[in-house]
């Protein structure tokens, strides 16, 4: 590899990251919203960022994609550093970003050949991969719906299918199961595992136990804007499940039962 | 009691809207000094008759005064400001709230602020006139007089533009909305030439009866009270008091329905097309023409949006009002052409002045496939041209031939597109550096406290700097007469080009040193 190994670091390790978080900092006003995380995400994993709301879950990842700029810190995707060199950064990336505010004033068809125009990509190839993401996530290929009219379960699967269309190596998702009934959700599980068995490396977000114990291989658990634990699965599991370990790690309130009594 | 946390929650909603924030703080200092300024000018114009102690200026002078205030709380919101729904309707549709308490809440919290304040102030004058004129009791109907004519003013305001944003939502009624506001533009009209064909014939008479018609029509009623008391003419005061409050009772129930309905959401515009199969989504996009590429891409988008936008679409539709409405009625009374441009583009161009904040965070998505400034800044300003010109053309074509001077007709375009490219060329950067969210609201005419100021302001300066930027031109088209109308298209569309062209590499520039930060500013809610 052309790109240097930080020192004490393995250089199969390094080149195996598909994402590489150093020290990210980001203060708003005077809230610390994300105090140093540093994070591996090694290529092929399904990495699920775990973390109570208000956690910087949101934050950390919008300043690996390159959407928010750190007060401090280095994003590195793929090699190249979302900051320094953002075109290469970006290029094999997919984004499902917060929320899933998307230019929803189009039709489902009308945003894929968006999504995959703007990625400089040829219109016959466009036309083929959009007929074929709409069919498989079932949004219909000839609906002329606005996304803005679309469900919440739909607005998250056409996210997806923007996310997935110009075929990235990483794919980075705020959130994809929220709000998601269980079918789309099924759906959408299902295309990720396939996603990453075929060598791809996604990262996402989530407050679910067990979505996250489900698919995914490797974990990190973020509260107060610090990296509590990460590692695989079984290693941040160890013996008890993972919800305990969360609510433990994230000192969530023990209940005494004699609170809201009155319910 | 109700409406008193109405008020609160309002003040609260603003306070908690400045802090921490200099920029807010200062735009709201700003409007606080113009909202005084016009408060102290308006009184001293108001008060001048009652110390020169003239009876017939006083008459003249408060009803059409007062006339074109309420005018203003009509149509000022709808072109320049936009309307404070810090208090956004849809936000109470779950609280027990009774249909009365909510509209009188929303009332009162809609008279608490500076324009309000402001306008109450100015008209104060009246009572000093009033009390001048005809004593004690004429001032102190005059003082019920202004408090009414207050309650127009906001009501007016509030119930025309939820009407036209309900209006604007549905795809059926829309058409009716810009008809309906195209009369009241053109109910404008005539009166505007009365007024400028009187004042050229200094036909003082005019005035006054115009002035005596308009004291008994909502629009002047409230602030001619007290002089019907000082002139003796007792009898008329409870006859206008009917006729204000019949007014505001009308426009409140109005208001209600209108709420009533943007309470209950947008609703789904059925356009839940056939389902039958495309052949290509790409072209579903571009349309035959558009290049397949990035830019056909962006442009493509952007269109949609000027059309399916409500808030874009709300501009666009001021846009060709005005366009129209001004340069005729300017141009049907012989004044020049020079000025009407300067303004016609100013409004195109302020257009695009928050244009990234119509899109919030969905502008990530081009952050993300790494559309560079040049490109970005480009296309949004091809998009929209590709609305404003023809317009342009349309605007020059109907000018000229409404005024009967057809040869004039190629050099008022030139002018016309050369204030749209100096518009341009001043928006574009300010649209990168001076962004600001909007709030997710159903009314395309809501901004967030403070907004209001700033878009204003931000009309003004554009109007200013196209302004002093077109001077030459204008200097040119008055002195060379007839050379201007043959060379005038060619000159004024190079200076237009050349001006976009700087604003635009500046705004380029600068986007591609601050996208994440824009996308910030932009995102409701920080």
């Amino acid at each position: 590899m052309t790109v240097p190994a930080p020192r004490g670091a393995d250089p199969t390790e390094q080149a195996a990251a598909a994402m590489s978080l150093r020290g990210l900092v980001k203060r708003f006003d005077t809230k610390l919203a994300v105090s140093g995380v540093s994070l591996e995400v090694p290529a092929g994993s399904f990495y699920g960022l775990l973390g109570p709301n208000g956690a910087g879950k949101t934050t950390t990842l919008s300043m690996a994609v390159g959407l928010l700029r750190p007060d401090a810190g280095q994003a590195v995707l793929l090699g190249s550093d979302v900051w320094a060199d953002p075109v290469a950064a970006k290029a094999r990336l997919g984004v499902l970003p917060d929320g899933v505010r998307l230019f929803d004033r189009l039709t489902g068809p009308e945003l894929l050949a968006y999504h995959g125009l703007l990625r400089g990509m040829d219109a016959a190839t466009v036309d083929q991969r959009a007929r074929e993401l709409l069919d498989v996530l079932e949004l219909g290929t000839g609906n002329r719906t606005l996304v803005v009219d679309y469900s919440a379960g739909m607005r998250k699967k056409i996210g997806l299918a923007c996310a997935l269309l110009h075929a990235p190596r990483l794919l980075v998702l705020d959130e994809p199961f929220e709000a998601v009934d269980p079918v789309s959700a099924a759906r959408i599980r299902e295309i990720l595992q396939r996603y990453v068995a075929g060598g791809g490396t996604v990262i996402f977000s989530s407050h679910v136990m067990e979505v996250v114990e489900r698919l995914c291989s490797h974990v990190a658990i973020l509260s107060d804007g610090v990296l509590r634990q990460h590692g695989t699965l079984d290693s941040v599991r160890g013996d008890s499940s993972l919800e305990e370990v969360f609510v433990r790690v994230v000192g969530g309130r023990v209940s005494t039962g004699s609170e809201l009594a009155w319910l | 009691m109700a409406v008193g946390t109405f008020v609160r929650l309002k003040l609260r909603l603003q306070v908690n809207g400045l802090r921490g924030r200099p920029a807010r703080i200062t735009i709201f200092v700003l409007g606080a000094v113009m909202a005084g300024f016009f408060a102290i000018a308006g009184y001293a114009i108001f008060a001048i008759p009652g110390v020169a102690d003239n009876a017939r200026a006083a008459a003249m002078l408060l009803q059409l005064g007062g006339s074109a205030l309420v005018l203003g709380w009509l149509f000022f919101p709808l072109v320049f400001f936009g309307v404070d729904e810090s208090l956004d309707p849809a936000r109470f549709a779950l609280f027990p709230l009774a249909h009365r308490t909510l509209i009188t809440g929303l009332f009162a919290a809609a008279l608490t602020g500076l324009p309000a304040l402001s306008t109450l102030a100015a008209t104060a004058g009246m009572v000093s006139t009033a009390a001048a004129l005809g004593g004690a009791f004429a001032a102190v109907t005059q003082l019920v007089g202004i408090l009414l004519g207050l309650l127009l003013c906001v009501a007016v305001s509030r119930a025309v533009t939820s009407a036209f944003a309900t209006g604007l939502r549905s795809r059926r009624s829309r058409d009716l909305a810009v008809v309906l506001f195209a009369v009241m533009a053109a109910l404008l009209g005539p009166l505007q030439l009365a007024l400028l064909a009187g004042a050229e014939r200094a036909d003082w008479d005019a005035f006054a009866v115009l002035a005596d018609v308009l004291g008994w029509t909502p629009f002047g009623a409230p602030y001619s009270l007290g002089l019907e008391v000082a002139g003796g003419r007792l009898w008329a005061v409870p006859l206008k008091l009917l006729i204000v409050a019949a007014t505001i009772v009308v426009l409140l129930v109005w208001w209600g329905a209108t709420l009533e309905k943007a309470m209950l959401g947008s609703e789904s515009r059925g356009r839940r097309g056939t389902d039958r199969e495309i052949a290509s989504p790409t072209a579903l996009l571009l349309g035959r023409r558009l290049p397949r590429s990035r830019f056909g891409a962006l442009v493509a988008r952007e269109r949609r949006y000027w059309w399916r936008e409500t808030r874009r679409r709300a501009a666009l539709i001021t846009l060709v009002v005005a366009g129209f409405f001004l340069p005729i009625s300017i141009s049907v009374s012989g004044g020049p052409a020079g000025p009407m441009a300067v303004f016609v583009g100013a409004i195109a161009a302020i257009a695009l002045a928050n244009q990234f904040g119509y899109e919030g965070s969905a502008y990530s998505a081009n952050i993300t496939a790494g559309v560079p400034g040049r490109v970005e800044i480009h296309s949004r300003a091809a998009a929209h041209a590709m609305f404003v010109l023809p317009l342009l053309l349309l605007i020059a074509l109907v000018v000229g031939a409404v005024s009967g001077r057809p040869e004039r007709i190629a050099g008022d375009l030139g002018l016309l597109i050369a204030t749209y490219g100096v518009g341009l060329g001043l928006v574009l950067p300010m649209s990168v550096r001076a962004a600001y969210s909007l709030p997710e609201s159903t009314s395309p005419f809501a901004v967030s406290s403070g907004g209001g100021a700033a878009k204003g302001l931000l009309t003004v300066a554009v109007m200013f700097g196209a302004l002093i930027a077109t001077v030459p031109l204008q200097i040119l088209a008055f002195t060379l007469g007839a050379v201007w109308w043959w060379i005038g298209l060619p000159v004024g569309i190079a200076f237009g080009t050349a001006a976009y062209l700087i604003g635009s590499g500046v705004a380029a520039e600068s986007l591609d040193r601050r996208m994440p930060e824009l996308l910030s500013t932009v995102t409701a809610g920080r």
